[in-house]
């Protein structure tokens, strides 16, 4: 079974090298066969690795180490992403997916300038496929086979981290698309309002996922590892960052070249590095450089072979950059307060911000490299990536409304700024009256509000009236909701890490304390056993007022691979979360005592909520149009 | 992967520690020193602030830092304190007093004022002429 999938494998790779070749010889047709073909083959080679895990083969070395008979079944076919060689197989397979998606969907009727995008594919796809055949391959047997596997890392048993890798690979490897694209049309010497539309949809295609795995691999960190946060600056979070802050840059800037005919250079640059950057991430997490909770630890080998692909690749694209960027055209002339000025410092911030987070998640090493050990941490992306994207946030409202080339001043935004400046006056001194909040707070509430304004006006400025509302291009109501999305994003992270409530307590069972404005009452402390775990739970009652909450907060013991996991409670309370971890036993005194950390999140919902909005937004803009619309 | 299975049971998910830890009775001077434990990073943890830490020397840390605000030191005074003990590796917040910390600090509003440059410069090298401005009627 497993040598078949070996066999489909090393049948897609040869699929793959075909695929390139027909593709850049121009056969279109051909290169779209191989493409499919490789897709299917390598699908095939996947799907008797799942039946492996499935069946808990344990002959499979791959299974022997990351599973268990008694693990979940979901669990158990999720084991086959949750290590390295498994999660490249779905590497290969995404990245001939989008290969075969590709040669099915697109449609600009440029035959040539096609099968190169889909050659370039090819190159990628079978460099990965190499990758994953001669340096770390998951098809290996192993005898004499265990009778029982290792188990998969217990965090990684939780329905968030189930869906996060397929999704952030879908992100990421869907920006090698992107990539073949740019490459394609840098062969081609031509980006064109064609080329770019082609492009947008493809970025949106990769961007969708990249947000939604981002915002997966968030929720998950609040409510399995029991920090109460959500975001930890860690490297690892700042890799898939990286490609995401591009991948956005790129979305606004392509516009202007499917729009204008204008930034056509820097439209390609973007869509080059952005899956650069998702091969620097891959390589920063995979290669063991990083110190980081959750990098894949991974022998510095097969990282020196990442870090040549990602150069093979990242010369060979820049270099036809070099090239043949000096030859495009460039668009009509325009002036700094234009939409193509706004878009231009949309750009300029993203990018900046990608490039602090760089400098912030490389710097520790260059500096062990020369012998010093430091840390990069959240008060300086705090100083510096925060006003970097803020600042170019308070134009977008204002932006929303100029014209292209010239925006005349009088337009919409001289209302605008009026609006937008009593607005964030007035939070701020709401805020500061309050004097509960920084003044960093009420700067990013005031400019959240804003922003959430502003989406709702340009909306209501672009239907005319309320009525034509529903007859707006789709486009439109994607752009809104996203910015609207940003907007919130923006309010919860603002408030939920300035207003984060969080203390230990000790209680015996039958004891209670008070804690923020609730009274905690411990009742009982009971045991649980679970398919492959077993587990303390407390059922913890949180009165106040007349109001009576309960909350089981659990901590589960995985014998397999001899780890224990919290699993938090959390209780809406319709303005933030409730948060309850179990820790640790103590004997005190002779009395037995249960420690717990309890959070109290305020506005939460609202940090992922709004991600889901800036995701379900590019969904928007990526649906195909009306026919009216055409 | 053993060993980073070991640091995270050792940090993050073994029992919590904090049954120890005693707030300050002023509440501005223990949102202080918890905004401080943020900022240092915990030396037997990958990542990790003190705040979050759940080992033993992250306890006293966060001891240490509650001692060192009632006795009404500066949050420089506790930054240089923990420094010297546990050098610069414990900041989260990196110094800017050698060349390479500027550059650091610096960087990301460098790259901000030079694209902005640019970006001018750029499109002063536009054939004059009149621009027609276009109403955008979709984003």
């Amino acid at each position: 079974m497993i040598e078949l999938g070996h066999f489909a494998a090393c049948l897609a790779f040869a699929a793959a090298l075909a695929q390139s070749v027909f593709g850049l010889l121009g056969q279109r047709a051909f290169a779209a066969r191989f493409s499919v073909a490789g897709f299917v083959l390598m699908l095939a080679a996947f799907a008797t690795l799942l039946v492996a895990f499935a069946r808990s083969d344990f002959s499979l070395a791959l299974a022997a180490q990351n599973s268990h008979t008694l693990k979940p079944f979901v669990y158990k076919l999720a084991g086959v992403w949750g290590n390295h060689e498994g999660s490249m197989a779905l590497w290969c397979l995404v990245t001939l997916g989008f290969g075969a998606a590709a040669a099915w969907r697109m449609k600009t009727g440029r035959d040539i300038f096609e099968a190169r995008a889909l050659g370039v594919q090819g190159l990628l796809a079978s460099g990965s496929l190499a990758y994953l055949l001669f340096a770390s391959s998951p098809f290996l047997r192993q005898t004499p086979a265990p009778l029982q596997g290792a188990g998969l890392n217990p965090l990684l048993q939780d329905p968030g981290l189930t869906f996060h890798p397929p999704m952030l690979y879908l992100g990421y490897v869907g920006y090698s698309f992107v990539f073949a694209l740019a490459a394609a049309g840098l062969l081609e010497g031509r980006i064109d309002r064609a080329w770019a539309k082609e492009a947008r949809r493809w970025s949106l295609a990769a961007f969708i996922p990249l947000t939604l795995g981002i915002a997966l691999g968030a929720y998950w960190a609040y409510y399995e590892l029991g920090w109460g946060g959500w975001w930890f600056w860690d490297p690892v979070e700042n890799a898939s960052l990286m490609p995401w802050l591009i991948g956005a840059g790129l979305l606004h800037s392509v516009i202007v070249t499917e729009k204008r005919d204008g930034f056509a250079g820097w439209t390609v640059l973007l869509a080059v590095l952005a899956f650069l950057f998702s091969l620097l991430g891959a390589f920063l997490v995979r290669s063991g450089i990083l110190t980081s909770v959750h990098a894949f630890a991974v022998d510095p080998e097969r990282g020196l072979i990442l870090l040549g692909g990602l150069l093979v690749y990242g010369s060979a694209a820049l270099g036809l950059y070099a090239w043949r960027a000096p030859s495009l055209k460039a668009g009509p002339a325009w002036k700094l307060v234009s939409r193509e000025g706004a878009l231009a410092a949309n750009n300029l911030a993203l990018i900046a911000a990608a490039l602090t987070v760089l400098l912030g998640t490389l710097f520790p090493l260059i500096a062990e490299a020369a012998g010093e050990t430091m840390s990069v941490g959240e008060p300086y992306f705090g100083a510096t990536f925060t006003p970097i994207l803020g600042a170019v946030l308070l134009l977008l409202p204002a932006a929303q409304a100029w014209s292209w080339g010239d925006a005349n001043a009088k337009t919409a935004s001289t209302k605008w700024l009026i609006v937008a400046g009593a607005l964030a006056g007035g939070a701020v001194l709401f805020g500061l009256m309050l004097s509960r909040v920084s003044i960093g707070t009420a700067l990013a509430v005031a400019l959240a509000l804003y922003l959430i304004a502003g989406a709702v006006i340009e909306l209501r400025r672009r239907a005319i009236s309320v009525q034509r509302l529903a007859a707006l291009p789709l486009r439109v109501w994607g752009m809104t909701i996203a910015h609207a999305g940003l907007g919130l994003f923006i309010f919860g992270a603002a408030i939920e890490t300035s207003q984060r409530y969080e203390t230990t307590l000790a209680l015996p069972a039958g004891g209670s304390k008070p804690v923020a404005g609730w009274t905690f009452t411990l009742d009982k402390v009971e045991a649980l056993e679970g398919p492959n775990w077993y587990a303390d739970r407390a059922i913890l009652t949180a009165t106040r007022g007349g109001e009576s909450v309960q909350l089981a907060p659990s901590k589960r013991f995985y014998p397999a691979a001899q780890m224990p996991t919290t699993e938090t409670a959390i209780h809406k309370t319709g303005t933030g979360d409730l948060y309850a971890a179990l820790g640790e036993r103590r004997e005190v005194n002779g009395e037995t005592l249960y420690v717990f950390r309890i959070y109290f999140n305020p506005w939460i919902d609202l940090v992922f909520g709004g991600v889901a909005l800036i995701a379900l937004g590019a969904c928007l803009a990526f649906w195909p149009k009306r026919k009216a619309e055409t | 992967m053993s060993r980073w299975i070991a640091i995270v049971v050792l940090c993050v998910l073994a029992p919590f520690a904090l049954a120890q830890d005693q707030a300050l009775s002023d509440p501005a001077a223990e949102a202080r020193a918890q905004a401080m434990m943020r900022e240092l990073r915990c030396v037997a943890c990958e990542n990790e602030p003190i705040s979050q830490s759940s080992a033993p020397i992250a306890e006293d840390m966060r001891r240490q830092v509650r001692d060192m605000v009632a006795a009404g030191a500066s949050d420089a005074e506790i930054r240089d304190w923990f420094e010297a003990r546990y050098g610069a590796f414990v900041r989260f917040r990196p110094k800017a007093d050698t060349p390479g910390g500027w550059f650091l600090w610096g960087a990301p509003f460098l790259i901000l004022a030079a694209g902005a440059g640019f970006l001018v410069l750029s499109r002063r090298r536009q054939p004059s002429g009149q621009i027609e401005p276009v109403r955008p009627d979709e984003p």
